[in-house]
This record gives C-alpha cells, sequence and structure tokens, in this order.
C-alpha cells in the first residue's frame, strides 16, 4: 500500500536489523521437526517400488507384522483414500499398480528406526512389471500407454484445470492473444526451436519429515516440515472427510522447502499409521534417497516457440507450446503449466500470441512446485530463443530485448495493461548490461584470453513472474498487545529461511512506530493458534500478508486510541503515539502508556475500561479472476517482479569446461524492505539457478529407474563454485499496493540464470546450446555439433546411459 | 553393547552404544544433542559436522564405539555464558543463517579453519567449508561472515540501489 | 541408519589379524570410514564384524627416511599425509592428488591406504602412487609379502588382498624423490566430486608417465614413455592403454577426449 510509504521517515522497513530466529539457528537450539521425539513416538519406514510401472499382483505382510516391536503394518489394499492439490490422483500407498520408480507400496510403524527398516524390508511385493512411458513426448502418442486409465473419473478444480480423459494429459492450458497466423503472414522473419530440461530435485537440506498422532475421536495432530500450514490442514480433512476443527497442523523451524514443501506430502500417510497403531504418535522422515523419488521432484520441459519478427525488429506472433512432464501425479504440475503458460512470452509485449501448455503423465517421479513454479524451466528456452531470434535478424540481443520489453502502455498475454507502477524490466536489463561491460570485451579480459587461451563471453537475460495462486488468495494476520506494551504477533505465513519473520516485524515495528525488540513473532506455525495464510509460496508472502500487517498495525491502533481518548479525553483525531504511549498531540505530558492499555486500562479506584488489545488485518488481492478457459484473458497477477541477470563466463574451447566469472542480477522489488536478507535471496536464488544451469537433472535407465538418487550423482553447487564476483540490485519502483510499495522477489533470483549462462557461451564460442543443463561436455559436444548426449529421458531414450 | 566414555563439548559421557552407532545418532539420539543434523548420512552434505579432537568430521561417518576415550565438540558447544560465539556473531551480523539447517555444520567447519588458519584467504574458506552444502544463501553472506570473524572487513558486498 | 555389526578395535597387529582369521570374509576392515560406512549404510556390504584398524599400535605412523623412503600406514589420514613438513618438496604429485581428494571433513577421516584399499578407478591416491612406484606390503597370520601398486588393483573394488589379509603400509621410495608432477581432475562442480576422469603426469630423469582414473576398470598407468616425447605420442599411449565407458556421469568419447586435454594441459604445466 504506496500510500503508506513515507520513505524520508522509514526506521525499520529498508534497514538490515538481525534475522529473528538466527541465534537460535546458530546455537543448535532451534527446533525441527527431524529433531522431535514424543513420548510413546514410533517411527515409520516405506517399501517402495524397484519398478517405474508393474501391477501389484499381491503383497505378503505377514513376515513384517511378526517381527517383534512392529506396530502397524499397511498396504494400499486398507487404504481407499486419495489427495490430491487440483487432480485427486494420488492414493497414499499404490493400489492395483505402481506408477514410477520409488512410489511407496507398503508402510511400516515400529518401536525403532531399525526394527521399521527391517520389516519394511521383509515385506514382499509380487510385480507383474509392466512396460513403461518414460518420455512425456512418447506419453503423447496414440498407442502410448496410460498412466491413469481413471482421468475422466478424478475429482479435479474445474474452474481452472481441464484433464482429457483416455490420454495422458492430466491438464491443458490455452490461451489465445490477437490473431498469431495474421501475425505470423505479416512477419519479415519466423524462427521456431526447441528447448528442454531434465527433473530436478529441490535438495532442502533437511528431508521432508512428519510426525501424526491420530488421537479418539478422529482429532489428528501433526506436526511437519512443510511451507503451507493451512493447506495441509485443509487437503487432509479434504481427504478424510474431517471437519477442519479436527486437525491440528504444527510447523516448527523448516530446513527448507524450495516449493517441494508446498504441498501435502507425508502427513496422511504417517498419521493412517499412527490410527493403525492405535493413536500412538509415529514420525516418519526421508532418507536423501528417497527425497529424490518417494517425494516429488520439479518437472521437466519440452517448450517449442516459434516467434515472427517484423522488420523492425519488433515481436509481432509469437506461438508457444508447452509440453510439461508431470511424472506418475499431477500435484502442483497442472498448476505450473497453467501459470507459466500465462507468462510464456516473458517480459515482453507480444500483440497477436498462441500458447497451449500441457501436463502430460509419465512413469516417473512426480513434479511439484520448485522456486519459479515453471519460470526456471520454460526462460531456459525463452531467453535462449530471444538471443538467437536477435543473432538471426542481426541485432544487438540487449537492443533486440529493450525494443520488445513491457513498457507502461503495454498489454500482457493475459490482457492486462502495464501501468509506471507495474515494475521495470527494461532499467534491469540496462543495469546489469552496465555492470558486466556488456557488449565488449575490456583490455584486461583480452589480455586474459591471451594469456589463459580461454575464451570469454558475456550474456544477459531478462525474468518476471507473478504469483501463481488463486484471484481469492488472502492473508491475515492477529497483533496482540503484552501487559508491558510489547506485541506478539500471529500469522500463518512460515519462516522457511526467506526471512519472512524479520520483514513482517518490520513492517509491524515500522506501522506502529515501536522499536523492533518491542514486536515478538513465533518461529513456529500452529493452525489453532494462528490467523489463516493460503501457503507460503509464489513470493508473495511479504505482499499479502505485509499488508494484512499494516491493517492489523492500525486496528490495534485504533482500538488503543479509543481507549486511550476516554483516558486522556481526547479525540483519537487529537493524539499521537510514541513507541511508549499515546499522548494528546499538543500536550505530550497527558499520555498514558501502551502498557497501561494492553489489557484494559485501570483507574486507580480499580475500576477499568477497554480489554486487551488485539489487532486484527486481512487482506485478498484486488481485482484479479479466474483466467478464461478458452483464450486464458484476464487478469490474474496480484504484481510482476522484473529481473535480470548478466553474465561474464570463461569458456575452453577445448574442453568445454568453463566457469561463471562475474553475474550481476538486478530485480525491480518494489521496495527493499530488508537489504541483507534481500541480498541472501538473491544470492542464494542465483546459485541454486547455477546449479540447474551447470550439472543438476535426473538421469534414469530406460526402464526409469533414477540413477542418481544422492549427492554422489546429483552435485549442487559448494562455496567453491560461487562465480567470482557477484553484484545484486535492487530497483524500485514502487508497487501501488505493496507494503511500502515492495514486490515479492523470493523465487526470481533462480530464473534465467541459466539461459544468461547459456548466452555467454554462446558469446564466448559461438555454440548453441538448447538443453539445460550445460555440463561440460554438452558444451563440447555444442561447439563440436556432436550429437547431444542424452540420459535424461527428456526426448527419445537412446542407449547412452547404461548403468 | 559397548561402554564408551566420551567428552561431549567438556561434559564427560558414559553410555552403553551397539556397535553400529554412528556418532551423529549418538549425539541426536542418546545425548539429546540436535544441533549437528542429518542432511545425508553419506558424508557429502557436511550438516553433521562437528570436531573430533580438534578435527571437522562427519559425525554420520563415525562409528560411536571409535570415540571412546575422545572429545567432541559440537555446535551445542560455541556459545559461553550466555554469549554467541566470535563465529556465531558474525554469522548473525552478516546475515549468513537462512533456513539453519547448515548452519551447525558450516559453525564448526568454521571453527576448525580459524583455529589452523586465523586469517583465512576467501581460498582458504570456500577449501573449509566446500564439504558443507547450504541451498539456501549461497554462501557468499557465510564467506563474508568468516571474514568478519577473522577480523577482516574487506571485500564485504551489500545491496546496490539503482 | 546402519544394520547390526559387532564393533572391534585391535590394539595390535596379532590381535588384528587374529580376527581377520577368525572371521574370515565376515569381516570388514575399517579405516577411516568414508567408504565403508556409506557402503554399509547403502547396503552394499553386510558384515558381522566392522575392524577398525586405527587404534592397532604403529598404524598410526606416518614415516619418511632416505633409506626407507615414505612409509604410509593404514591409520594415516589424506589430511595427516598433506600435513606432514616436506612432504610438498619430496612428492608434489602425491600432495596434488590427496588435496583433490573429496572435502576438508572427509579428508580428515578418510586414509590413503582405504582409498587404495577400496580400489575405486576413480581413487585419488592411485595415479600418484603408480607413478611413484609405491609398494604394497600385504601381511596376514602367514607373515608379509610385498606387491607393486600397479597389481594391487585387479578391477572394479577388487584387489589382490585375501580374506585375513590386511594391507599393513604402503611404502613410497626415497628414489622417487626429485620427480615432478602434476594432477588433473574432470568433476561437475567446482566443489567435492569424484572424477569423471582424472590425469596424473609424473617426470622423473627422463622418463615420463602417465596414471589415468576412472577410465578403465582400474586406474591405469602407462610407464617407459620419455621427457622429450611429444604430446601426440603420449596422448596416443594413454588412450591405447585405458577403456572408458559411458555411464550416467558422461560419455566414453568424453573421457576420451578429455585425458587427451589432461595430458597436453599437464606437460605444459610440469616443467
Amino acid at each position: 500500500m504506496l500510500e503508506d510509504a513515507t520513505p524520508d521517515t522509514l526506521k525499520h522497513v529498508g534497514g538490515s536489523p538481525d534475522r529473528i530466529e538466527a541465534a537460535a539457528k546458530l546455537t543448535g537450539q532451534a527446533l525441527y521437526v527431524s529433531d522431535m521425539t514424543l513420548p510413546g513416538m514410533l517411527y515409520a519406514q516405506v517399501t517402495k517400488s524397484p519398478h517405474a510401472r508393474a501391477r501389484i499382483r499381491g503383497i505378503n505382510t505377514s513376515k513384517a507384522e511378526a517381527l517383534p516391536g512392529v506396530r502397524a503394518v499397511l498396504t494400499g489394499a486398507e487404504l481407499e483414500y486419495r489427495i490430491g492439490l487440483y487432480v485427486v490422483d494420488k492414493y497414499l500407498l499404490a493400489r492395483g499398480e505402481v506408477r514410477h520408480f520409488g512410489e511407496a507400496v507398503a508402510a511400516v510403524a515400529a518401536d525403532t528406526l531399525e526394527i521399521a527398516r527391517r520389516a519394511a524390508d521383509l515385506i514382499e511385493v509380487d510385480y507383474e512389471v509392466l512396460p513403461p512411458v518414460l518420455n512425456h513426448m512418447d506419453a503423447l502418442k496414440d498407442d502410448a500407454p496410460l498412466v491413469h486409465p481413471d482421468l475422466g473419473k478424478y475429482d479435479h478444480v474445474s474452474a481452472v484445470f481441464t484433464p482429457i480423459p483416455g490420454t495422458n494429459i492430466a491438464n491443458q492450458s490455452k490461451l489465445r492473444k490477437g490473431d498469431v497466423e495474421k501475425g505470423f503472414a505479416e512477419a519479415e522473419w519466423l524462427i521456431e526451436r526447441e528447448y528442454t530440461n531434465p527433473s530436478v530435485q529441490h535438495v532442502p537440506m533437511e528431508t521432508h519429515v512428519a510426525i501424526a498422532q491420530w488421537k479418539m475421536g478422529d482429532e489428528v495432530d501433526i506436526w511437519t516440515s512443510c511451507q503451507s500450514p493451512f493447506a495441509v490442514r485443509n487437503l487432509f480433512c479434504y481427504t478424510f472427510r474431517l471437519p477442519l476443527t479436527q486437525v491440528r497442523v504444527m510447523v516448527p523451524h523448516v530446513g527448507g522447502a524450495f516449493g517441494g514443501k508446498a504441498g501435502i506430502h507425508l502427513e496422511p500417510l504417517v498419521a493412517c499409521l499412527s490410527r493403525k497403531a492405535g493413536g500412538r504418535p509415529v514420525k516418519f522422515q526421508a532418507t536423501r534417497e528417497e527425497e529424490f523419488s518417494l517425494l516429488p521432484c520439479r518437472s521437466a520441459l519440452t517448450y517449442r516457440i516459434k516467434t515472427g519478427v517484423a522488420a523492425d525488429g519488433k515481436i509481432i506472433a509469437q506461438k508457444m507450446t508447452m509440453y510439461w512432464d508431470a511424472g506418475a501425479y499431477a500435484d502442483y504440475a497442472v498448476n505450473v503449466t497453467r501459470a507459466s503458460g500465462y507468462s510464456a512470452a516473458g517480459p515482453y509485449e507480444v500483440p497477436n500470441a498462441w500458447v497451449d501448455a500441457y501436463t502430460v503423465y509419465t512413469n516417473k517421479p512426480y513434479g511439484t512446485a520448485y522456486r519459479g513454479f515453471g519460470h526456471v524451466e520454460f526462460f531456459w528456452g525463452l531467453e535462449r530463443h530471444m538471443e538467437l531470434v536477435a543473432q538471426v535478424i542481426g541485432m544487438d540481443p540487449l537492443e533486440f530485448r529493450r525494443l520488445n520489453t513491457l513498457k507502461p502502455g503495454s498489454i500482457t498475454l493475459t490482457g492486462e495493461k502495464i501501468t509506471p507502477n507495474t515494475g521495470n524490466p527494461t532499467k534491469c536489463l540496462d543495469v546489469v548490461a552496465e555492470s558486466i561491460g556488456y557488449g565488449a570485451l575490456t583490455a584486461e579480459e583480452t589480455a586474459r584470453e591471451k594469456a589463459t587461451g580461454c575464451k570469454i563471453g558475456k550474456g544477459i537475460a531478462a525474468l518476471h513472474k507473478a504469483p501463481a495462486m488463486p484471484p481469492f488468495t488472502s492473508s491475515s494476520i492477529v497483533l496482540k498487545m503484552n501487559s508491558d506494551g510489547t506485541v506478539v504477533v500471529n500469522t500463518g505465513l512460515t519462516e522457511i529461511g526467506q526471512g519472512a519473520n524479520t520483514s513482517l516485524a518490520q513492517v509491524v515495528a515500522e506501522r506502529l512506530g515501536f522499536d523492533l525488540a518491542k514486536i515478538r513473532i513465533s518461529p513456529d506455525k500452529d493452525t489453532d493458534r494462528d490467523p489463516y495464510d493460503w501457503q507460503t509460496v509464489a513470493s508473495k508472502g511479504l505482499v499479502l500478508a505485509g499488508n494484512a500487517a499494516i491493517l492489523a498495525c492500525d486496528d490495534l491502533l485504533a482500538k488503543a486510541y479509543e481507549v486511550a481518548g476516554q483516558v486522556l479525553r481526547a479525540q483519537p483525531a487529537d493524539m499521537d503515539h510514541d513507541g511508549e504511549k499515546i499522548f494528546v498531540r499538543h500536550h505530550r505530558d497527558r499520555a498514558v502508556t501502551f502498557a497501561a492499555l494492553a489489557i484494559g486500562y485501570a483507574y486507580p479506584d480499580g475500576n477499568a475500561i477497554g480489554g486487551p488489545l488485539i489487532g486484527v488485518g486481512r487482506y485478498i488481492a484486488q481485482g484479479l479472476a479466474n483466467l478464461d478457459k478458452e483464450t486464458g484473458q484476464g487478469n490474474c497477477a496480484l504484481d510482476w517482479t522484473f529481473g535480470a541477470h548478466g553474465v561474464i563466463v570463461e569458456v575452453d574451447p577445448e574442453s568445454g569446461e568453463y566457469h561463471v566469472l562475474k553475474i550481476c542480477s538486478a530485480f525491480d522489488v518494489g521496495k527493499a524492505v530488508h537489504a541483507e536478507i534481500l541480498r541472501g535471496q538473491a544470492v542464494g536464488g542465483m546459485v541454486q539457478g547455477l546449479g540447474t544451469a551447470c550439472c543438476e537433472g535426473y538421469i534414469y535407465d530406460e526402464q526409469g529407474h533414477l540413477l542418481n538418487p544422492s549427492f554422489t550423482d546429483n552435485k549442487i553447487p559448494t562455496a567453491r563454485d560461487l562465480p567470482d564476483v557477484i553484484e545484486s540490485v535492487a530497483v524500485e519502483t514502487p508497487q501501488l499496493d505493496g507494503p511500502f510499495g515492495a514486490r515479492g522477489v523470493g523465487e526470481h533470483p533462480m530464473i534465467s540464470v541459466a539461459p544468461a549462462i547459456g548466452n555467454a557461451i554462446l558469446r564466448a564460442v559461438g555454440c548453441e546450446l538448447t538443453h539445460m543443463p550445460m555440463r561440460a561436455e554438452d558444451v563440447w559436444r555444442a561447439m563440436n555439433q556432436a550429437a547431444p548426449i542424452d540420459n535424461w529421458i527428456t526426448k527419445t531414450p537412446n542407449k547412452s546411459c547404461k548403468k | 553393547m559397548m561402554r564408551i566414555t566420551v567428552t561431549v563439548n567438556g561434559q564427560v559421557y558414559e553410555r552403553d552404544v551397539p556397535g553400529h552407532r554412528t556418532l551423529l545418532h549418538f549425539l541426536r539420539q542418546d545425548l539429546g544433542l540436535t544441533g549437528s543434523k542429518e542432511g545425508c548420512g553419506a558424508g557429502e552434505c557436511g550438516a553433521c559436522t562437528v570436531l573430533l579432537d580438534g578435527h571437522s568430521v562427519n559425525a554420520c561417518l563415525v562409528l560411536a564405539p571409535e570415540v571412546d576415550g575422545r572429545c567432541v565438540e559440537t555446535v551445542e558447544g560455541q556459545a559461553k555464558d550466555g554469549k554467541l560465539s566470535t563465529i556465531q556473531d558474525a554469522f548473525n551480523r552478516n546475515h549468513a543463517v537462512q533456513c539453519g539447517f547448515c548452519t551447525s555444520g558450516m559453525v564448526m567447519s568454521v571453527q576448525d579453519l580459524l583455529v589452523r588458519t586465523p586469517k583465512p584467504s576467501d581460498d582458504d574458506i570456500k577449501e573449509a567449508i566446500e564439504g558443507n552444502f547450504c541451498r539456501c544463501t549461497g554462501y557468499l553472506q557465510i564467506i563474508e561472515a568468516v571474514r568478519d570473524a577473522s577480523g577482516r572487513t574487506e571485500g564485504k558486498g551489500g545491496l546496490k540501489h539503482a | 541408519m546402519l544394520h547390526e555389526f559387532e564393533f572391534r578395535a585391535p590394539r595390535t597387529r596379532a590381535e588384528l589379524l587374529g580376527v581377520l582369521a577368525d572371521h574370515g570374509g565376515l569381516a570388514k576392515l575399517m579405516a577411516g570410514g568414508t567408504d565403508v560406512i556409506v557402503n554399509l549404510r547403502a547396503g552394499g556390504i553386510k558384515p558381522r564384524v566392522v575392524v577398525d584398524v586405527k587404534q592397532v599400535e604403529g598404524y598410526g605412523a606416518l614415516t619418511w627416511s632416505d633409506t626407507d623412503g615414505l612409509v604410509i600406514r593404514p591409520a594415516t589420514t589424506i589430511n595427516d599425509l598433506l600435513r606432514m613438513p616436506g612432504l610438498r618438496e619430496r612428492f608434489p604429485l602425491l600432495v596434488a592428488c590427496a588435496h583433490d581428494l573429496a572435502s576438508y571433513q572427509i579428508r580428515n577421516r578418510a586414509t590413503v591406504i582405504g582409498n587404495i584399499v577400496n580400489a575405486s578407478p576413480c581413487a585419488d591416491m592411485a595415479p600418484a602412487l603408480l607413478c611413484l612406484d609405491a609398494r604394497a606390503v600385504i601381511a596376514s597370520q602367514a607373515g608379509e609379502h610385498e606387491v607393486p601398486m600397479r597389481e594391487f588393483i585387479t578391477g572394479v573394488k577388487r584387489t589382490v588382498l585375501l580374506p585375513g589379509e590386511v594391507l599393513d603400509r604402503v611404502v613410497v621410495p626415497a628414489s622417487s624423490v626429485g620427480a615432478r608432477g602434476g594432477y588433473a581432475k574432470l568433476k561437475r562442480i567446482s566443489g567435492h566430486d569424484l572424477g569423471l576422469v582424472a590425469v596424473a603426469v609424473h617426470k622423473h630423469g627422463g622418463e615420463l608417465r602417465v596414471a589415468v582414473g576412472s577410465a578403465a576398470p582400474t586406474p591405469v598407468l602407462v610407464s617407459g614413455l620419455k621427457e622429450t616425447d611429444d604430446a601426440a605420442t603420449v596422448v596416443a599411449a594413454a588412450q591405447a592403454a585405458i577403456s572408458p565407458i559411458s555411464d550416467l556421469r558422461c560419455t566414453k568419447e568424453y573421457r576420451e577426449h578429455m585425458v587427451g586435454v589432461y595430458i597436453r594441459r599437464l606437460l605444459r604445466e610440469v616443467a
């Protein structure tokens, strides 16, 4: 809410106060679900499918049940419950058929982890192995096996999603703007290409873990390492047909999430084990290996783009087709498909656009939300494409981008009009281009090339993203004043490392005019205690919860002023306050402290007025609605955060090995609420993007076995992998409805890192990469125009991925 | 079962442990010191880094019986008299903590580094924490914190505004 | 979580050899544990007894003498080796390989001997020890015998060791002092990773040797080349000696190519 911004007088917003929970985390005192044990708690383990697709002919659990210390054994046969966020397609344990490598087929709870593991290993499953469909392009063929023959019978959110029964298509999202064929006919150039990327694992340092206790009277307590306690509660209750009053979800510190913990995962199964074990609490924590295949990943994508460009370099038409590999279950992938579909052209104006985006089932571990929600994946293709188009038409790639960026007055793919306060992608591009000395090598860089034999290239890529959320997404905050005048903030927004608690405390302190030390915000979340927040996802937390916090502050102050007015015999309009007290504006000594008002003001004789001061604030996105299912037109974006990366890369032309010498990232954040937390997001996201760009991805064999479900063969960046120079820049075009003008930026730093590097490699050694990650070998092959290695199963599998 | 006597953060513990118990499991389950985390159980991620007789090791790759008669230091031993250690303080000041799950192991790797190399170069720092995965921070603010803890203030980044 | 086993930590060599003789193939020797415990956790091995060799008297010693050379015993960690005064001057290749092995914490535990006994094709210590003419001294209740390092590893994760035997020490001869060498390792990230392919180049007294890791079932030594040989000759000799495969880490073609790249690079760097 920009009208609240008074930049000259901001005391807390814009600074870098200590992170609220830093000391707890630094001392090891912060409690994560991993660290918890409850009295009488049992430990769970699961039996997992070694096959990508197989019919379950029978399961023999007798040996497991006979093992001393085993308290519950479950198979799919007795769990006729399905879960799903948008398409309800997943049993808690496989029934009838397993649909991916690593899928759970049976579960055990026992006195110790060791006994549970032994019992799970004693469960005998008789499989009839079936031919899997592994590649999402193959899954679209007429004769492809159906991953979900019952797709037509599944409950789904029909206002938004369109499954196609009798196919492997879990959802098709469409967007139609203008007349794309007419645009192509008028175009001077037509450029069409396809870009691909594999599935990727989130790698939160704390793997998924949940403790559940199913108590008498179907009262269920759940402690879980998750992003969205209310989503877990609501989906859990939907699955078990329980009223929301009977389930309580508690989330202590969370050891990283990145979208992988956005939905509901282990909680229902663990709760069923508890029920079967007579109500004893049960804990299950995924091993690192299980994190890769029992739990979900990021979807693979094949993105085909056809662009029509006019003689002056303006894009006049673009047809975009996305094939998202959902894996075995739809989970978030259908919504990734939708959100990517309506953003598919990036921060550029395309007058005539056509998008078809498909979510395709395959027999692989399933896809879910992952930081960027599809944008990391499709921006790989899009920003490589922009570079290649510029090359084809003979225009400088920066100029080509600048010419086509969204500017005030531009119309987005969905028909939304850009205003001066929407944000400024052009400025982000300019900032990063200047930082890396785009367009030419310095004398020093040229000398370095001579000395090393390596080639230096500079590349840029732009990005944008709006929160992918229902148009009716809301958040709320409750402020409770303590009798010493301090304030407790209750929110359902979780702290997953992104700094939500600290930033919200800043907003509250700023709005109340209190010292930050007076604001307490609990590190843990509890659906029974905290007011509703939809989910901690989509880079929407600060905007929605921040606005709710501002309104809660106003409510708290109004209530305090009302009581103070009686005490001081003054109208609210004639009073003011500082961090300690409310006073009559022109008679400062006529004052009453917040402490005296906090739980009710008592006169000297004991007679009292008022009562505990509680401020309530809520915020719901303004003016949004579902997009039209046929045309994709409408207003769906809470806010657009734009950004860009500029990269200098050094490539060994002999080997394809490369190293990032410098990266500069700029984001139009509206207002940097906490400078160092923002920089932490910017750098952390960028390095995660570097992993996606350089080395990460699921590798399968031709039977659909995941070959790299561990850190041995799924490397992530280490401290040694940092670019030599890292710059983070905040552009601040205030958002009209953002708290103090701020926008979300949690996901954005990860987007477009890969294409910026790809574009720089192109400049350095002239090779065109259309598949990420770009391993040294991929660069070498591209330089030599040799056939790419294909062990990702994003295309037709060949025989290069023998174990 | 074997009886072991081990000094952890200056406190002596005597416990019976089975041969196959890892030091990490021993610390977390038997002693209730849950500051050290398990991120992979296979020595790749470093979330369980502790000091064994002063040297950083992955506690998931040490068997509890091996530490009989030896000294273990964990993150719980860092803060003294209600005050954060120099390293913890620098991590806090430099915003080197996000989700916090790598933090304990990271702090212990840095402790080992600063004892053997009080004035580390950036390369020294990167080598010392290369075995500690962090998925949140991108390491930069951690490196800045280590510089700070070693008394070096140059090279401090900071958000730029355009 | 590991499966159940008995833990033994013998204090003398005689006791160690006795435990091994008693349990035969059901005992697993463990030094630093950085491979053994990983393997135990993965269920790749299920020994009845895990025998820690680090407590054995004398096994912590790392010694150098002009007559006996460098003697590395089972409890010597990679970082013990790297901290040894004078090692870099005597055996720069040994230092280069040791320094590239895994992460700092792992090097505090992983042992030189364990790395060799584990017998991975990508064992980082193997190229140096092969080039430096190291000898493996094997002990059992029957006595001691010695094999050249190039005969010690016989296949993927296979060595000449028989049940009841222990690799008692590795000896790097004093005659290898003065050699120059370098090590290059292809990794997927700049941080710790096992070698997708690795090359050591060693020059000594006019002779040139090349050792290659991760390009055959065992680390491969190419000896008998001359320091004066041109790069093409050296690369051709190495290519003829290796037999790389394609796997999920990289392809056969790239391994072959990178062996050439690294040999040329190291020949330039190792003066």
